[in-house]
């Protein structure tokens, strides 16, 4: 055996960055620091079982590590389905899907958003309502047919007022 | 006679808008009254949602005020729909100054929330306002011989301390149901298991995967049919089965829960919109 310990520098396992910190105080990321990184939620995740892409606790662990700009940057927060199972398991009360919520919302700040979210935002905001553009004479005819009120009456007067208050320009922001 | 208000959400009326009949004329027939909500808006969910905690609140926010002026609580038949407006309401209830942020920008249209109404979903209309033994004495047509899986949906269970619907982990209410009414329900591998639903728009490939996962469980126990209680989920499971990457193997019938029930109530196929369904369920609805 070689004495590896004494010419090799100590690991460091300081974050590099209060990024963790910075969740905590976001509403939905206060539980981040109970995280023991078991892997519980890897293994419950339907997500991580179908592609190598993504890992619900490496994804965690990046943030803990403080790693901002590669997970505000990337796809992987947004990869997360919400279904909360892993929740539902987590021996600690990590609210993971709430924490990546927290973590988009920094992301969108940020100007991050996928541009398929980025979409169906401006939509929402500005018909009201998500399916205005598919909603053609064909549903309302089946609407017709089984007794259903055609005229759906959504009301998209609110959800400008949000986006004049809230999104700047029309930009997640 | 109970009364509560319908949000539809948005997809159910576009996408599937024989669950919409299928709630109103089974409702209906077991002693509830329904009064649709006019003039709403979108309760911002999985979009809204990620990107502005404020807004959201303020959208699902405006919901729950519109049916406090009406003084009714809430059905909601959409699991992302009830998710959205009880979490909301639950941060409402304990966070003063989000509420004062929505009340400030509700003032202007006269709404205000105080939270004095409920939301409920669908299964919970079932469990509490009408109750197993009230629908198996209103069961004229039993079925017979016919196995279903039983598919909850993550929103509409989870999380459980928030959203009170069922045992998030061993969820019966559905299948309850479908033993109340003569069915035989049965278990499979990854009951609670996801749909694939929400990945579609970051990455159809994996969202389907998972969704043939879940059918393919299913096929597994020699199931008829689905029972669901979300428009996601019902869409998603139907959609799964058809085009690339789907099998060669028979298709399973998809159905929502009230459009399985009616016809053991004695509703009509035509009163439920079963001739919409993609996969004909006819099979499994004649099962007496």
């Amino acid at each position: 055996m070689t004495d590896q310990t004494k010419t090799e520098s100590p690991i460091n396992h300081a974050p590099s960055s209060g990024f963790a910190k910075e969740i905590e105080q976001e509403p939905g990321g206060e539980g981040i620091m109970k995280c023991i990184q078991c892997g519980m939620c890897t293994a419950s995740c339907m997500v991580a079982s179908m592609t190598e892409r993504y890992r619900p606790r490496k994804l965690i662990q990046k943030i803990l590590l403080g790693k901002r700009e590669e997970v505000l940057t990337s796809e992987l927060p947004w990869l997360c389905m919400t279904c909360k199972l892993c929740e539902e398991r987590c021996q600690e009360d990590v609210d993971l899907s709430q924490i990546f919520t927290a973590v988009r919302e920094i992301a969108a700040r940020e100007g991050y958003v996928p541009p398929v979210f980025q979409n169906t935002i401006e939509k929402v905001l500005e018909d009201g309502w998500m399916l205005n553009d598919a909603y053609t004479d064909f549903e309302e005819d089946d609407r017709s047919d089984l007794g259903l009120d055609p005229d759906l009456g959504w009301n998209n007067e609110f959800t400008k007022k949000i986006k004049k208050r809230y999104f700047k320009g029309g930009d997640a922001k | 006679m109970k009364e509560f208000i319908l949000y539809t959400g948005c997809t159910t009326p576009v996408r599937l808008p024989a669950y919409e009949r299928a709630v109103e004329v089974v409702l209906e027939k077991l002693g509830v009254k329904l009064t649709t909500m006019k003039d709403a808006n979108c309760c911002g969910a999985q979009y809204i949602e990620s990107v502005n905690h404020v807004a959201y609140s303020a959208m699902s926010g405006r919901i729950l005020a519109i049916a406090e002026s009406m003084d009714m609580d809430i059905l909601a038949i959409c699991g992302a729909c009830s998710g959205s407006l009880k979490h909301v309401k639950h941060e409402l209830d304990n966070n003063k100054e989000l509420r004062n942020e929505v009340n400030d920008i509700l003032e202007e249209e006269g709404l205000k929330y105080t939270g004095t109404v409920e939301v409920k979903h669908l299964l919970q209309i079932f469990r509490e306002d009408i109750g197993y033994d009230a629908i198996k004495s209103a069961v004229v047509n039993p079925y017979k011989d016919v196995r279903l899986a039983a598919h909850y949906g993550c929103h509409v269970t989870r999380p459980e301390e928030i959203v009170h619907v069922d045992d998030a982990e061993n969820p019966t209410i559905i299948d309850r149901i479908i033993e109340a009414v003569g069915g035989i329900p049965v278990d499979y591998t990854g009951k609670t298991r996801c749909c694939g639903g929400p990945l579609l728009a970051m990455d159809e490939e994996v969202a389907n995967a998972i969704g043939r996962d879940k059918i393919e469980n299913i096929r597994a126990e020699n199931a008829d049919g689905i029972v669901t209680a979300c428009v996601f989920c019902d869409i998603q499971l139907t959609q799964v089965q058809f085009g690339e990457g789907s099998n060669d193997k028979p298709k399973i019938p998809v159905i929502t829960l009230p459009q399985f029930l009616g016809p053991a109530i004695g509703i009509d196929f035509n009163s439920l919109g079963i001739h919409l369904n993609k996969i004909s369920p006819e099979a499994i609805l004649e099962a007496h």
